[in-house]
């Protein structure tokens, strides 16, 4: 009951004329980022950002999240058509998506990804509604050793699961943290790592780490491309899109699964919808009758890692909304819009604003409503877009980025933060590190850090406050027993290959 | 001796730049006070960061593999690119306060679209004052950003 009540007490806010428009606009602008490879998710946030500070919270996050979530369908698109993912998270799809699109299946592709990314959003939502409100209760009893718990599990989960470079990831995963510190110390008042720049003061700028991180790469690596082939869209009609029925019945039970491992690894701070889609991908292709098909175009190894991937997108709100831990930098984003309109993360944002979470969750409903419409009837218009030339798309969305940075801080020297991690992301992969821990850590840095301080003030000192609470005691049992089985596994590779100095199959290092 | 570090050049580097950085950090964490575990100062979560990543460092040096043979199918970005795009960012952040955003946006766009050898001048001449049009119409009237249009 208590629940209807709060569902309807949403849709008054999602329903609402503002509510729809913002929502159409988010999820549309969502979906073209998507589409288009090489502007992110960030990059678009960073650009409305300055927007959103005159809108009323409630839409401010409405439409924000909408990109965030329409990026997660429209970045299927291109992956399947071009073999060139949209985002990060879509980079499965083109596993299978490809080959299918080559075999002249494209339609059936993007029909399975749209259904699939529904099938799993919807799963995320269900959750987020059903698991915010007692884990934000809980939360309410938490004290900084269970933050410190919770966050020490999220890194040591980035950087460790699905990743075949544990010792890399861990230790860019310290140097985020690190680089988090940058800035005034709220303690002390002492300017760290700030070699005496007093713009640096308020720390780096998440926006320009995350988009010279991942965005500029991106864009420079695809500035000399000549021509993509322009996408092959003939054959898509609403007719043919449909699939048969034996795709059906293969899909069904990968969708399932699919929606758990993503609303899980989502859910959990850290590991989000890369690792979910990469998991999903695996388990389908191990369960699956039709294994030797993977790879040339089965149904099923779309249909789960879509499933998975808008699961985890949407289950990502609820460590952030009941808790204000973000699991990953856009999550922080939507922590700071809600900081400058005097809403403080943490667990008390969905009793004191019922409005703003229950609006949201309506919102995601509706949202992936418009979804559905945008990419199945209107399929077309995206797959257009597609063949704009890159060549004459990425100046202009240098521009937007350069305009974007510019315009959250009104600080030039958020664009040279820009160019400095754009440098270093280059360097952190040709020395095969990967950047997305850094960020992670990055984001949650001065966190873990006041935390770590508080809940040793409170315990005068003794480090093993973290173990003998029972809720943190929990969580960092289970934060080592991840370790200590990637020690088992480390050693025992090492051993297998008995000192003797041939190409390792499988790099732990 | 030397073989051997040449054939895991790869984990080797990555191991020595850890520790670098590692010691960095701790350098940077000395200078702030320590303080107590019961009283931490500013300086005390960097030095144990900085300790940590001097042991990550020191474990991918124990332990590095010998290196994969890199693939033959991955080409780096051109050269072209990288120095024209990120001259491109530099000069916006060098134009922005002074001339406002419609020139800055010009230069940008103009440098950026040349690093790709087939767009001509004109095309980029042209995409370049299209594209600064096209954002001192949204920015500057519709959204009413607080960036001068000009000098």
């Amino acid at each position: 009951m208590e629940l209807l009540n709060n569902l309807a007490l949403g849709l008054t806010v999602a329903a609402s004329l503002s509510g729809l428009g913002y929502c159409l606009l988010g999820v549309t602008l969502g979906t073209l980022v998507g589409v288009l490879p090489g502007i992110g998710t960030m990059a678009t946030l960073a650009m409305l950002l300055p927007i959103t500070y005159h809108l009323e919270p409630n839409y401010a996050l409405i439409m924000l999240a909408g990109i965030y979530y329409g990026a997660a369908y429209g970045g299927s698109t291109a992956s399947i058509l071009l073999n060139l993912p949209g985002t990060a998270t879509s980079a499965v799809t083109g596993i299978d998506g490809y080959p299918m699109a080559r075999k002249g299946q494209a339609g059936v592709a993007l029909f399975m990804t749209a259904i699939a990314s529904f099938v799993g959003s919807m799963f995320g939502v269900v959750l987020l509604s059903l698991f915010s409100v007692p884990l934000a209760r809980v939360a309410l009893q938490f004290g900084p050793q269970e933050y410190f718990a919770l966050m020490f599990l999220g890194l040591i989960a980035a950087a460790l699961i699905g990743s075949g470079r544990s010792i890399r990831s861990l230790a860019a995963v310290t140097l985020g943290l690190a680089l988090g510190l940058v800035g005034l110390d709220l303690n002390s008042g002492v300017a760290r790592f700030a070699f005496g720049m007093p713009e640096l003061f308020d720390g780096l700028s998440l926006v320009a780490v995350a988009i010279g991180l991942f965005g500029l790469p991106e864009i420079i690596a695809n500035a000399g491309r000549i021509i993509s082939a322009p996408p092959d869209t003939k054959g898509i009609t609403l007719r043919s899109m449909l699939p048969s029925r034996e795709q059906w019945r293969r899909s069904r039970m990968p969708m399932v699964r699919g929606s758990g491992i993503g609303a899980f690894f989502g859910a959990l701070p850290g590991t989000g919808g890369v690792v979910a889609t990469f998991i999903s991908y695996a388990t389908e292709k191990r369960l699956s009758k039709h294994s030797d098909e993977f790879g040339k175009g089965a149904v099923e190894g779309i249909a789960a890692p879509e499933a998975a991937n808008n699961a985890a997108v949407q289950s990502a709100f609820i460590p952030t909304l009941s808790l204000g831990i973000p699991g990953d930098p856009v999550m922080a984003i939507m922590l700071g819009v809600m900081m400058v309109h005097g809403i403080l993360p943490g667990p008390n944002v969905i009793s004191g604003n019922p409005d703003l979470f229950w609006g949201l969750v309506m919102s995601f409903v509706i949202g992936n409503i418009f979804l559905l419409v945008l990419n199945l009837p209107l399929i077309g218009i995206w797959v257009k877009i597609l063949s704009i030339p890159y060549h004459l798309l990425f100046p202009v969305i240098v521009a937007f980025v350069c305009i974007g940075i510019y315009s959250v801080n009104f600080q030039v020297m958020d664009l040279y933060v820009l160019l400095f991690f754009g440098f270093l992301g280059w360097g952190m992969k040709s020395l095969n590190f990967e950047v997305a821990p850094l960020l992670l850590g990055f984001v949650l840095g001065p966190m873990m850090e006041e935390n770590f301080r508080r809940a040793l003030i409170v315990a005068n000192g003794e480090v093993s406050t973290f173990l003998v609470r029972p809720i943190s005691g929990v969580i960092m049992a289970i934060s080592f027993i991840i370790i200590a089985w990637f020690l088992v596994a480390g050693l025992r590779g090492l051993l297998a290959r008995g000192g003797r100095g041939g190409v390792a199959e499988k790099r732990n290092a | 001796m030397f073989g051997y570090l040449k054939h895991r050049r790869e984990d080797v580097i990555a191991g020595l730049v850890t520790i670098c950085v590692g010691i960095f950090i701790l350098t940077e964490a000395f200078d702030y006070r320590l303080g107590t575990l019961t009283r931490m100062g500013p300086g005390y979560f960097p030095m144990l960061l900085g300790v940590i990543m001097c042991l990550l460092g020191g474990v991918l040096l124990l332990f590095s593999q010998p290196s994969a043979p890199s693939e033959p199918g991955a080409e780096g970005a051109s050269t072209r690119g990288v120095i024209l795009v990120t001259v491109a960012f530099l000069a916006f952040a060098l134009l922005i306060e002074r001339a406002g955003m419609v020139p800055s946006v010009t230069v940008a766009v103009f440098l950026s679209a040349l690093s790709n050898r087939t767009t001509s001048l004109v095309t980029a001449g042209v995409l370049a004052l299209g594209t600064a049009f096209a954002c001192w119409l949204i920015f500057s009237l519709l959204l009413g950003l607080q960036i001068k249009a000009f000098w």
